[in-house]
Formats: structure tokens, sequence, C-alpha cells
């Protein structure tokens, strides 16, 4: 790769006061890229994508975007460089239309004379065709938010984050508060931003879900970075065992079979999935 | 790096199957107003079939009279609510703004007024309105307290500072005058113009109003039809010429029904233009829709024979009450039927039939959409055999009633409801409904369908605003429409359309429904709900120039605990407690809902403080109906 890193950072440091709440910390993000940040409660994930989408700033160490050196004072400048961030609450209003929410706070408009109003049409069209791009086909961009399914819900913000010309898509632990099939679906979307050429950092601490999509990974435990590593420096069951506690390998095996049954682009996920799982259990009877 | 790993070629082209089909008719039965919109007309029935003036332009001006005060409020605080925030002092600040113009333009006396003209006194006051609305909003977003404890606050505030003032500048409670400021003939063409209606005749109106009446039905109709069957592809045109015959029918019926007089004659033309509507239904639907394929046949399991039963029984229970109770004893010449007319055998009678009859219908209905899940030939039977019931009763009423309104009016609707009815179900029968979305037949559809409303009231506004020579000769009270209805209408529709078109309408649902949401994607809360705060206070500086300028005193207690009606008026209207969820259209007629309680009441004769049970009991009927209806509309479906 000739061209410079989308994101890059080297040796980012925060600490509140006398509290240290991240320490080295180095990775890279690049377009069409998926950088998985892997960590329990409390390693230091917050902190980290404050930092990145421009809540924080950092302590010590370099932010590079696209090679040049910055240094956010508010969300609004990341915001500004194509970073954007969806939050574990999406920024979605329930009760309000799927168009809507989509354009919310940044409406397309006529105007005629004193009187400015929503171009409904545009913003539903767009609505459609932007979601249709993340492989979902919403009947009726009409349709109250929260009627959606909580993976949908996650592409509308998604798709929202990429139409407003995001480079770079931070979420946040995207499918920790959904069912095993809706969090295949959002791996999915992951793929799908990625693919569009965004460079994608999903924060995790399921490594079963970082593993399929991940290019590469950032381990993060108590504030420490535990490696960052390219997805061929690192086999699945290292990446495990680097987690605190790893989930049930059985459970994810289902999960994307079952993801898989209705997508076939998730197909070969599964199946590499579910080779490695094997991999993995004769590897320990073999320790036996 | 690779990036060939995933592609997805298309999107599931399937949708997602947990997901049924929804037609427009089912949408809008979600709407937040439908429930209010159905309570409006229910009780406007109620109080024409009771009182003598309430149908009449002159009543009606007076309603809706009483409905543009409270209804220019409740618009505004329906915003409000919607943006999640509550404004207690709206109320008492439609007192103020009166008393504040009054005493701005009052003649520099001893410790008088300050002698503007009402070019001065008129802007100031809004200004100084706005003002205490940006301060109700900015305290409210700046320490992030409740709206209800600071405008509470800014209620009490308000009351004892006009109370205050008054006494302090005037000695008295009651701050009058307002046409000693300069410029007042001026501005009382703007705030309190009077349109007299009686010396406008138009002997044709009824004709008019008959014409677009049925020209609109026809269209709401057809466009009912578009939004419901599936089109075929090409159209058929066999279904044309029948089409023709049946419209031929239908208008020679009109019209010669129009023109005779007497029983068998307007019988005959009657079932003329009945057939002709059907036929130029059915021709209509073979030309465009699809054949239904399987309209099955004709079974009745028990519990839908067991609701035919029961419906039918209420039904004739209710005739046979009406046989029985002794009708000699009838009210005679009485302009007004107090509330113990219902306690004498004919009210007994009346109450009994009506009520056994409405409930039978209601029965015999719900057995119809039973039968119709069955098959559809269940369906279309039942629901002609109510048909049937429908037309008898119209009868039964016409024999039975001496009040000339039930005899023609209500006798003719029933009989057209029947009709309806009866159309319905053929076209139910032979062509298969939509299960699909379809742009272009929506499109016309609900062209169709909102062409045909405006074009009926289009009718109705002509009846209202014109009297004819006949009319005149009887005519007791004037018809005097005031600009404040006109008012209303502009706060309405304006209102509205900032709600569904514009981006402080998208920053209020958003505000209102998750704040923190809509601040993360760059929504200025803060500024949204201030304006919406003082859009409260700006509709509360109209309704005090309106009342002002009417009164021309003003009572320091004016308005005071108003701010109660004008949230009940919205929530009627459909607006959620919480935020997030509502509209303008449904607060104005939740105001209309209460006005025309209020003003029924005293028309029918009874003390007027039965009105605080009837808005109560009418609240939480409106909260009921608008749970049940959003909930079964999005269950069924």
């Amino acid at each position: 790769m000739s061209e410079p890193a989308l994101l890059e950072l080297e040796e980012i440091s925060k600490q509140y006061g006398n509290i240290i709440a991240l320490t080295g910390v180095t990775t890279l993000v690049n377009a069409g890229e998926v950088t998985c940040v892997l960590g329990d409660n409390g390693a230091g994930k917050s902190t980290f994508i404050k930092i990145i989408a421009g809540a924080h700033q950092q302590s010590e160490g370099t932010l590079k975007v696209e090679g040049e050196e910055v240094m956010f004072d508010s969300p609004r400048d990341a915001l500004a460089l194509g970073i954007a961030t969806v939050y574990q609450d999406l920024a979605v209003v329930p009760l309000m239309s799927v168009w809507r929410n989509f354009f919310l706070g940044s409406e397309p408009t006529k105007r005629l004379g004193p009187f400015k109003w929503i171009d409904k049409q545009k913003a539903s069209r767009i609505a459609k065709e932007e979601m249709g791009k993340m492989g979902i086909d919403i009947r009726d961009t009409e349709q109250a938010v929260g009627t959606l399914s909580g993976g949908e819900r996650q592409s509308v913000a998604i798709a929202r984050a990429a139409y407003f010309g995001a480079k770079v898509l931070i979420l946040d632990e995207p499918t920790s508060a959904l069912g095993v099939k809706q969090s295949g679906v959002v791996l999915k979307y992951i793929l799908e931003a990625r693919n569009r050429g965004l460079g994608v950092i999903f924060i995790t601490h399921n490594p079963n879900h970082a593993w399929p999509v991940g290019d590469r990974f950032l381990i993060l435990n108590r504030g420490k970075s535990m490696g960052n590593f390219a997805k061929d420096e690192i086999t699945r069951d290292e990446l495990i065992m680097m987690m605190a506690g790893g989930a049930e390998l059985e459970e994810l095996t289902k999960e994307l079979e079952s993801a898989a049954a209705g997508d076939e682009s998730l197909a070969h996920l599964a199946e590499e999935f579910k080779e490695e799982v094997e991999v993995l259990e004769d590897r320990t009877q073999d320790d036996e | 790096m690779t990036t060939e790993a995933v592609t997805t070629e298309s999107p599931p082209s399937a949708s997602d199957e947990r997901l049924a089909y929804r037609g427009p008719i089912q949408r809008l039965l979600v709407q937040p107003e439908i429930g209010a919109l159905v309570g409006a007309i229910a009780i406007w029935v109620f109080f024409w079939a009771v009182t003598v003036p309430f149908g009449t332009a002159g009543g009606t001006a007076n309603w809706l009279d009483v409905a543009a005060t409270l209804g220019i409020m409740a618009v505004a605080v329906a915003m409000l609510m919607i943006g999640g925030e509550f404004d207690l002092s709206a109320g008492a600040m439609t007192g103020a703004t009166g008393i504040l113009v009054i005493m701005l333009v009052k003649d520099t006396g001893e410790l008088g007024g300050a002698g503007f003209s009402l070019w001065i006194g008129i802007p100031l006051s809004l200004v100084m309105a706005l003002g205490i609305g940006w301060f109700n909003g900015t305290l409210v977003e700046r320490t992030a307290l409740p709206s209800f404890i600071v405008t509470l606050g800014a209620f009490f505030v308000i009351k004892g500072a006009k109370l205050g003032f008054a006494k302090l500048f005037f000695e008295t409670i009651q701050v009058g005058r307002i046409d000693e400021g300069a410029g007042y003939d001026f501005w009382r063409k703007i705030f309190s113009s009077v349109w007299t209606r009686n010396d406008h005749i138009f002997n044709s109106r009824d004709t008019v109003y008959v014409g677009l009446l049925v020209i609109g039905g026809v269209a709401i109709l057809i466009g009912l039809l578009e939004l419901t069957y599936r089109r075929r592809t090409p159209f058929n045109s066999g279904g044309l010429p029948i089409a023709g015959i049946g419209v031929a029918a239908g208008l020679v019926g009109l019209f010669a029904l129009h023109a005779t007089d007497g029983i068998s004659a307007n019988f005959i033309w009657s079932v003329v233009m009945g057939a002709g509507v059907l036929i130029g239904a059915y021709g209509l639907a073979l030309w465009r829709f699809e054949p239904n394929a399987d309209r099955g046949t004709l079974q009745l399991p028990t519990d839908v024979l067991r609701s035919v039963g029961l419906g039918t029984g209420l039904v004739a229970l209710g005739v046979v009450v009406g046989l029985i109770l002794d009708s000699a004893e009838k009210i005679e010449d009485r302009e007004i039927v107090n509330i113990f007319f219902l306690l004498t055998e004919q009210g007994l009678r009346a109450i009994l039939f009506v009520g056994l009859a409405i409930a039978g219908l209601v029965v015999l209905l719900i057995a119809a959409s039973k039968a119709r899940k069955v098959s559809h030939t269940s369906g279309a039977v039942l629901s002609l055999y109510t048909a049937l019931g429908v037309t008898a009763l119209a009868f039964i009423i016409r024999s039975e009633a001496e009040a000339t309104k039930f005899r023609t009016e209500l006798f003719s609707t029933l009989l057209l409801a029947a009709l309806v009815m009866a159309t319905w179900a053929v076209v139910g029968l032979y062509f298969a409904q939509r299960r699909g979305p379809d742009a272009a037949a929506d499109r016309l559809g609900r062209s169709l369908a909102i062409g045909g409303i405006l074009l009926a009231t289009l009718g109705v506004v002509v009846r209202l605003l014109f009297t004819t020579d006949s009319e005149l000769a009887t005519l007791v009270g004037l018809t005097q429409f005031r600009i404040s209805i006109l008012w209303f209408i502009i706060a309405a529709v304006v209102a509205t359309w900032i709600l569904a078109r514009t981006r402080f309408g998208s920053w209020t649902f958003a505000v209102g429904g998750s704040k923190s949401a809509s601040r993360q994607v760059g929504v200025p809360a803060a500024r949204t709900k201030t304006q919406l705060f003082m859009i409260v206070a700006g509709a509360a500086w109209l309704v005090g120039m309106l009342l002002a300028f009417r009164l021309n005193t003003i009572q320091a207690s004016t308005g005071d605990g108003k701010e109660f009606e004008y949230i009940i008026a919205a929530v009627v209207g459909g607006t959620l407690l919480t935020g997030g969820y509502g509209t303008a259209a449904g607060a104005a007629i939740g105001a209309l809902i209460m006005a025309m309680s209020q003003q029924g009441i005293p028309f029918a004769g009874w003390n007027s403080d039965w009105r605080f049970v009837f808005l109560g009991s009418i609240l939480l009927l409106a909260v009921l109906a608008n749970n049940y209806i959003r909930k079964t509309a999005e269950a069924a479906s």
C-alpha cells in the first residue's frame, strides 16, 4: 500500500487526572478494511472511541488522518474529516419514520421565497437507495424506525453515516444487544461497508464476531494494548486466548450458519469458520 | 489484503415476510387523529339530534367560535407536547397579553396606561409574550428541570402579576377599553370582524350542496376502491359500458329524485339511483380490477351465526320497544329539549330504540367481518344483510320520527350508508384485494379521496355560508361568523405544514421522541424547544388580542385554568403525553370536540355544569379509543 492509511494511531495514551485509561495504543485503519478493537469491559474501548471520534484528546501519541497529523477539538472536527461514529444507542428516534431519521439534522430542502421545506421525495428516495446498498429493501420509508428489527436499525445508522461522507466508520459494540441471527446480519453490513471502501473500526468484546470480518485486530486489556495484528499474523485461537474468557464457539458456528442460510455471501465465512472451529477442537484434543 | 471476499449481488428481493402488507386504509387508521375524528362525528350527530340550533348555520358559527380560541392554543400546545414539554402558563398568558395591550394603549392617567397607539402596543405585546416564551424555554433548557414545574411557576407569577398590576394601575380587576387606543378601527377588523351571513341569499344553495356532496362522495368511493383493490393489466374495456349504464342510471335517478315529489315517485327513483350506483361500481371494478378467483362458498360458522342472531335480535328488540312504548305522549312544538326529556317515556323510547339499533348493527358488522375471514361469499352476504337492516331502520325512523331533520336528512343518510355498504360488499365479492404496494394506484386513490373530501367540505361550507329565501322567512337568530374562526384555520394549517414538511417540524418530533439521539445527529435541541415555547406564547398573544378586541374589557382571571383544556384537546386529538407523536390537525379536532360539548349542552337546555362531566368522560374515552384503534390497526392489517 503506497497511500497513507486512512487513520493511523501511534502510541496513543490517555490519562484522566491520575487515572491512566489508555497506554501505548498503536494501530491503523485502511480503506476497505475492518480493524477490530477487542477488549472486555473496562479495557479502555470507550476511551479509544472517544479519542478517535474527537470527544476527548489524547494525552500522548499521534493521530494521523490520511498521513496528516491531527488533534481533534470536538466531534465536529472528526466528522469533518470523515470519521463517523455509530454509538450503541444508534442516535435514532424510534417513533419517527426511516427517511426522517436518515436525514435528521441534515434534511434536504426546497425553497420558494422565504419558505423552506423538506424535499420529502428526494429524502425518501435516497434513504431507500442507501438502505438498498446495505442490502435492506425498505418497502416503505414512512415506516417508524421503532418497528424495524435491531439489525435493521443498525443498518439505518450505518447507511446514514456512510451517506454523509464517512470515510472511517466507528461502530461501538453493534452486536452486543442483538440476538444471534441479527448479529450475523450486522456482521454482513460491516462487510458491505468495507466493500464500499470505508475503513471500519469494529469495537466488540466478542472475538467470535470479530474474527470472521476483521482484517486487523487490536486487543486491549486494562488500558494496555495486548497487540496489534494483521489477520495473517494471528490465529483465531490465539485471538481468543488473548481475550479474557472467549465466548462459546458452538454458538457462533450455529450463528454464522444460520445467517449464511439466508445469505450466500456469508456462506463461505461460515464454512471457513466451521473448519477453524474443528481445527481448534482437534488441537485441544491433541493437547490432551 | 483481500477485498474480493464477499459480494452481495442483489438486496433480498422478497420483503421481510414478517411484515404483512398494510394498505393505505389501514395506515390511515393508525393516524393519531382518527380516533378524535370519529369521536367528533359522533358528538356532532348526538347534539344535532337532541338540539334544535346545533346543526344550523347560526349554531355552527357559535360553537366554531368557541372552538377557535381554544383551538389556536391547542394546536400550539400540541406542537410543544410533541416536542416533549408542557406549558402550564399558556392559559394565563392569553389573559395577560390581552391586559397588557390594553395597559399599553390606555390613556395616561394618574397611574393609568402607557398611552401608546395600537400600532405600537400590539407588536410590543407580541414581543413581550415571545419574551415570556423564550424565558420559559431557556429556563427549562438551562436547568433541565421538568417543564411542568418551571411553567407552573410561570403560571403563578403571571396570574399574580395580572391581578397585582390591574389593581395597582386601575384599582379594579377588570381592565377595560381597548377602543380608546389609536388605530382601533383598523385592528378591530383584524381581530374582531364579524361576518353576518343572513343577507347572502343563494336560492340554489341546496342543489349545489347536494351536488358537491354527491360528487365528493363518489370520488371518495372510487378513491377507496383504487386503494383497496388489485389493478388488472391491461384494463378490461368490457367493464366500461356497464359502468356507463350504471352512471347514467344513477344520474337519471338523482335528477328525477330532485325534480319529483311524492312518495311512490321518490321510491322508484331512489331504487333507480341505487341500482345505478351498484352497477356503476361493478362496471368500474370490472374495468380496472382483477376478478376474485377465490370467492369461497357460503359458510357461517356457529360463532358468526350467533353474532348474526344477536345483532338481529337487538335491532328487532329496539323496534318492538319502539312499538310497545306509547308514542302518543308527544312533545309538540318544543324548541329546546331539556335533560328531563330523556326521563320521559318518549325519551326512554328514543334512547332504547337508538341504543339497541346501534348495538345490533355493530354486532352485525362484526359478524360480517368475521365471516369475510371464512369466505368472501359469506362476508358479502352478511354485509348485504346488514345493509338491508340499515334500510329497514331508515324507514322505521321515517315513519316514527316527528322532526323533519330525522325524517329527511337522517333517513337519506342511512339509505346512502346502506347503499355504500352494499356496493362495497358486491365489489368485495367479485374482485380481489391488493396484497402489495402499487404506487400509481395509491397516488390516484389518494388524490381522489382527498379531492372528494375537499369537495364535500366545500359543499358544507356553501350550505353554512348562504341562506335561501324560504329559510330566511323562518330564521330566528343571526348567523355570525367571527374572524377568530379564520385565525384558527390558519393556525391549524400552518402548524400541520410545519410539523409535516419543515426541518423545524422534523426536529420537533425528534427532540420529543429522543432528545439525546437528536443531539447526536446535530439537531439544535435546545433552540428547537425554546422556539416551541415561543410558538405557544405567540399563540397565547393571538388569543389575547382576539379576546381583548371582542370583549373590550378583560378580567384579570381570564384564561387561568384553561391550560388543561388545551392539553386535553391535544391529547384527545391523539398527541402522546410523553412526546414525539401527534398532529396539529388532531389537536384542532380535539378543540372542536370540546367546543361542541361546551356549546351543545346549553343548546340542549341542560345545566352547563354538566359540561365538566362530559369533558372528563370524553378525555377518558378518547384516550382509550386512541389506544385501542392504534393497537388493533397495528395488530390487524
